[in-house]
């Protein structure tokens, strides 16, 4: 019975960035693509505070903040 | 792990159908949304991947409803007269009683994004009407036409009503509502014109 099988609970972590431009988001995408516990990501560039939203099944927003920041680029999570 | 919440998801929905339909598409950014909605522009972002995905689900939501309410009671079988009553009873009826919805509607009609909103409907939507128009005119209930000709004169007359109804006034009348006797005056007419 495929019920019992406990479904992964999918994670959505939201950030306030700095990724203003296309080329940004080009500098980040090999970064975050090549993550596999990352499912879906994008940058939502009409807003004020270039939202990195990222859907995961078990990635830490510590270790997206980290790779994004590696990458020369401001992130913190956004708060509730 | 962020939690769905129903009553946050649905305050987010009415305050972004309020500002587009107040200020337009341009008018709404998340973090006014969020202010306008009471949440934090992270919570927003649980829901949607960003603005567009927040139009774009909004739209097929609302497009689904007028839907629904528009094939209430209808069959693509019944004979024209009837069919068209039915028709003109259940547009009529979401009009009047989701003003918002329409608005909404109305101010995302001419951007690229609703091109997106009806290729989800108008499959179903095009077969049942489809089918209704052509039984009506193999039973020699309804002359043949450009699709164009056959609906403006099958609701264009209708949707003015309404739009003269939602203004509460006309032209020379400063007060106008629409009425069922009104609405079938024009429908009588309408039936007159499109009958072989």
């Amino acid at each position: 019975m495929t019920s019992d099988i406990p479904h992964p609970v999918k994670d959505i972590w939201v950030f306030k960035t700095n990724l203003r431009l296309q080329s940004d988001i080009r500098r980040i995408e090999p970064i975050l693509n090549s993550q596999s516990a990352i499912v879906r990501w994008n940058v939502d560039q009409e807003d004020t505070d270039n939202v990195l939203r990222v859907e995961s099944y078990s990635i830490p927003p510590q270790e997206v903040i980290h790779l994004v920041k590696q990458a020369g680029y401001f992130c913190e999570e956004l708060p509730d | 792990m962020r939690i769905r919440d129903e009553n946050k998801a649905q305050a987010i929905r009415q305050k972004a159908i309020e500002i587009v339909v107040q200020n337009g598409l341009d008018g709404l950014s998340m973090q006014k949304l969020a202010k306008a909605a009471g949440v934090s522009p992270a919570t927003i972002y649980i829901y949607y991947k960003d603005k567009e995905d927040l139009i774009l689900q909004l739209g097929i939501e609302m497009s689904y409803k007028m839907l629904e309410t528009s094939l209430k009671d209808f069959d693509p079988d019944m004979n024209f007269e009837e069919g068209l009553k039915r028709q003109w009873l259940n547009r009529a009826e979401f009009y009047v009683k989701c003003p918002m919805e329409v608005l909404f509607i109305e101010q995302i009609r001419y951007s690229p994004l609703y091109e997106r909103v009806t290729e989800s409907i108008k499959k179903g939507f095009g077969e049942v009407m489809g089918k209704f128009v052509r039984g009506a005119i193999a039973r020699k209930e309804l002359v043949p036409l450009p699709f164009e000709v056959y609906w403006s004169l099958a609701f264009a007359p209708l949707y003015q009503l309404i739009k003269f109804h939602s203004h509460g006034k006309s032209y020379v009348n400063p007060e106008f509502s629409m009425n069922e006797e009104t609405m079938n005056l024009a429908l009588k007419l309408v039936l007159k014109a499109l009958r072989p």
